[in-house]
């Protein structure tokens, strides 16, 4: 379709992660041109199919689910039954020609298969093997169990996301499933290929969930060690700024984003106010004085927000140079100019439901960029053609596997 | 380990990092592998040096930021001034050794001094160059102003982090730019691989207010596929809610769905523990996720389970509900981090003396672990211009001219 090069172009992935962390992570690799190819199976489909949305609200089938479609766009999916024993042979043939494979299954489960690193190795030495365990694969915790959300809370996200004086909230979502863990197992397998340009050499990648979130968080701990202070919880503010906050504007659920870090940017937003009278107060003077009479400050700055549109105001605190940005639901944010003009959302056409809405990853190349091709994959679309072409099975052969039960 | 290769790190890729408040995570992914990671600093400092939170309380110590110790372990710090000809003719020589020059200038700036990307890949054709920045270098918002909350806000991150008509609250680190910064490391490593195999470098474009589309989970379709709008989970009972005990919170997922199998134990976890009132969970219509949203469902279910979690702190409850194969996690602060048993055991946090400050920091470790490469601390961040004469040096300068351009203002030694 496209005339431009890939960066990724030639790389082939062995797609058995499910569910959200891993197949964003190889749906990175395929936006930017590897070959994913994704084992599932009737028998155990990725979950996701069935988790919400869908297309029109109806559930039925396992073809409809927008929260599956958008990890996976790109991708070609073959159907395998890895209960049965014929089933291993194909992912051999698979792994054999495959840069990568990656799993999220609980540790062991490829072991059984007998698909485990040290199997995994003598079949592809130049293959790199990505896990990605919640907690690590030993201590006394690494069987614990746990969601995006349980993550969320354990690593230390949720404690100060919180309004003071109320339960503590958290992002909403699995975040940490979202960006902490792709972004470092996709960080972890480039490195790993980087250095097989030299080697020659495959490697495994493990990567700890709870730690890699970690890594992304790391103040509360600093300063607890340091200074055996516990962070308390952020509302909408900022230590290094005030006013920092979320203002009420006109409309349904409409907020204004404003922060205020320096005394030119106080000035500024004072100018963009008409100058009142009780922003001249001592009370407002320096940062200090700011962030000790906040409370009032905000109650001051909304008061002015609360009967004005959030977009007109942004634009003239934007034009002074005050930092200032809508608080926008997904369908501003899927509507907004800035991220249509930069391609950030797409719409692919898919058999069962059409032309639906994805996003590429954050990344814009100058030369090879990200193009967005397919539509997300049916469950088993490509089983056919990636055992003839790919792999090398005759129509005899195949045959002989579906009528065994594999490829399902 | 088996030590197949004798180079275990990435010590082969340079890397110069030009950035601030936001983006230094991008480097430091690479320096933990043990690529060469210098740290381009203006003359004034990296702002980041001046933001709290501060070690021992030190806030005019510009060595003393705990954020700047973090993201700038295992970097090299070099001052030098790009508004002076120069500074900008030694910089020029640096970005013919640099394999990824990473930076969070304001878009243009760097075009203004002539150092534009096209003026540096004349230099070095296989350079690539990211750019980390609020809102990306090209498109309508290029030149907006912007922060953490303002690029959470604009991508519709922010949003979900509230129910009804509730204001979102704020995740803690800025998140929005560490997600900027971990697709800015990731973004580079695809480009340096390519540039690699083809000689061929190029310009790395991330914004954060783009890098948080990745965190909406499932809301832009909820939008696109049912033309509905989805706020945050957490009043749902037993499905993602977070609940208080004796010591502070934790979070369940008792179920998720109308997935029988999974609430199960969570009703045989309340029956063994004799909570007063566990039969009212046998209930059938606890797995329809309709009433466990509603407000007789999740009163209900907070009635009954905080009798139970009030008595007991976060870590027995987490313990006793991973025992009994329940989603259950704690609400962790920074101590209950540091005290957590499987860090611990995993030997995470890593402690650095930082002789500078007469101390010791201790700082997260290792975010995975390979066969073949090692992750590493390193040496703790650089003082302001520790490695310039170094640096210079490694470029042919003589120790005299060092001290012309260090006399002049040009550089910081």
């Amino acid at each position: 379709m496209s005339n431009f090069e890939k960066a990724l172009e030639g790389l082939v992935v062995c797609d058995f992660s499910w569910v959200g962390a891993g197949p964003i992570t190889t749906n990175v690799l395929g936006q930017c041109g590897a070959e994913v190819i994704k084992i599932e199976s009737q028998k155990r489909p990725d979950i996701l199919r069935k988790g919400g949305p869908f297309k029109d609200g109806i559930a039925d089938g396992l073809e409809r689910s927008g929260y599956f479609a958008n990890r996976n766009p790109n991708k070609k999916c073959i159907a395998l039954n890895m209960r049965q024993p014929m089933a291993r042979e194909v992912a051999i043939r698979l792994i054999e020609k495959s840069d990568i494979i990656i799993n999220n299954f609980r540790v062991g489960q490829m072991e059984k298969w007998n698909l485990g690193w040290e199997d995994v190795k003598k079949i592809n030495p130049r293959i790199i093997y990505v896990t990605m365990s919640l907690q690590g694969t030993d201590g006394p915790h690494k069987s614990f169990m746990g969601f995006g959300v349980n993550l969320n809370a354990l690593c230390g996200l949720t404690a100060q996301a919180a309004m003071p004086g109320k339960s503590p909230f958290g992002t909403g979502t699995n975040y940490t499933d979202h960006v902490m863990v792709p972004t470092h197992t996709l960080f972890g397998i480039m490195a790993a290929l980087l250095q097989r340009e030299r080697t020659g050499l495959g490697q495994t990648v493990e990567i700890s969930q709870l730690e890699s979130a970690i890594a992304m968080k790391p103040i509360d701990s600093m300063v607890y060690a340091a200074n055996g202070e516990i962070m308390g919880p952020l509302g909408y503010g900022d230590p290094n700024a005030s006013p920092h906050g979320v203002y009420t504007t006109l409309g349904y659920r409409k907020w204004l984003a404003i922060a205020v870090f320096s005394e030119e940017e106080w000035a500024a937003l004072q100018k963009v106010m008409g100058y009142p009278d009780w922003a001249k107060d001592e009370k407002f003077a320096t940062f200090a004085a700011r962030k000790a009479n906040e409370v009032e400050l905000n109650e001051h700055v909304e008061a002015w927000t609360k009967h004005q549109y959030a977009s007109k105001l942004m634009k003239q605190l934007l034009k002074e140079g005050v930092k200032a940005g809508l608080v926008n639901d997904a369908r501003a944010a899927i509507e907004d100019e800035h991220l249509i003009e930069r391609e950030f959302w797409s719409y692919l056409d898919h058999p069962v439901v059409g032309m639906t809405l994805y996003n590429r990853a954050p990344i814009v190349f100058s030369e090879t960029p990200i193009v967005m091709e397919k539509a997300a994959p049916l469950l088993g679309e490509h089983t056919d053609e990636v055992l003839t072409d790919f792999l090398g099975y005759s129509e005899k052969e195949l045959e002989a596997l579906k009528a065994a039960d594999v490829l399902v | 380990m088996e030590g197949v290769h004798k180079n275990r790190s990435l010590s082969d890729v340079k890397v110069l990092d030009f950035t601030g408040e936001l983006g230094p995570y991008a480097s430091k992914l690479y320096a933990g592998l043990g690529a060469e990671v210098i740290h381009l600093e203006p003359i004034t400092g990296d702002p980041l040096r001046r933001k709290g939170p501060f070690y021992r309380g030190k806030a005019d110590n510009m060595e003393a930021s705990l954020q700047f110790l973090y993201y700038n372990g295992n970097k090299k710090s070099l001052v030098l001034d790009l508004h002076r000809e120069e500074g900008r003719n030694i910089f020029l020589k640096l970005i013919s050794k640099i394999d990824i020059f990473m930076e969070s200038c304001v878009p243009g700036y760097l075009d203004t001094l002539g150092l534009s990307y096209d003026n540096l890949k004349e230099v070095n054709p296989r350079l690539v160059q990211t750019s980390i920045t609020p809102y990306g270098s090209v498109g309508p918002y290029k030149d907006y102003p912007g922060s953490d909350l303002t690029c959470s806000a604009m991508g519709g991150f922010l949003y979900l982090a509230g129910i009804e008509n509730e204001k979102p609250v704020r995740a803690c680190d800025d998140q929005s730019y560490r997600m900027a910064e971990s697709y800015a490391a990731v973004g580079s490593s695809i480009a340096f691989l390519y540039a690699k195999r083809t000689g061929k470098g190029q310009f790395v474009d991330v914004s954060a207010m783009e890098a948080v589309g990745m965190a909406l989970e499932n809301a832009a379709q909820y939008w696109d596929l049912e033309g509905s709008i989805r706020r945050g989970r957490g009043k749902e009972a037993g499905s993602a809610t977070v609940h208080p005990c004796k010591d502070g919170y934790i979070a369940i997922v008792a179920i998720m769905g109308k997935n029988k199998i999974m609430w199960d134990p969570f009703v045989k976890w309340m029956k063994s523990e004799n909570v007063e009132g566990w039969e009212v969970f046998e209930d059938p219509r606890w797995i329809e996720p309709s009433y466990r949203r509603s407000v007789e469902g999740y009163e209900t279910f907070c009635r009954i389970f905080h009798q139970f979690t009030m008595k007991h702190d976060k870590m027995t409850l987490y313990e006793r509900g991973q025992a009994n194969r329940i989603a259950l996690s704690p609400v962790s602060n920074g101590k209950d981090l540091l005290e957590n048993p499987q860090l611990k055991h995993r030997n995470f946090w890593q402690t650095i003396e930082h002789k500078n400050l007469d101390g010791e920091i201790t700082f997260p470790g290792a975010p995975y672990e390979f066969g073949e490469l090692d992750w590493r601390f390193g040496f703790p961040a650089p003082r302001f211009g520790e490695h310039t004469t170094q640096i210079l040096e490694a470029l042919d300068y003589r120790k005299e001219e060092i001290a012309v351009f260090s006399k002049e203002g040009i550089v910081h030694v």
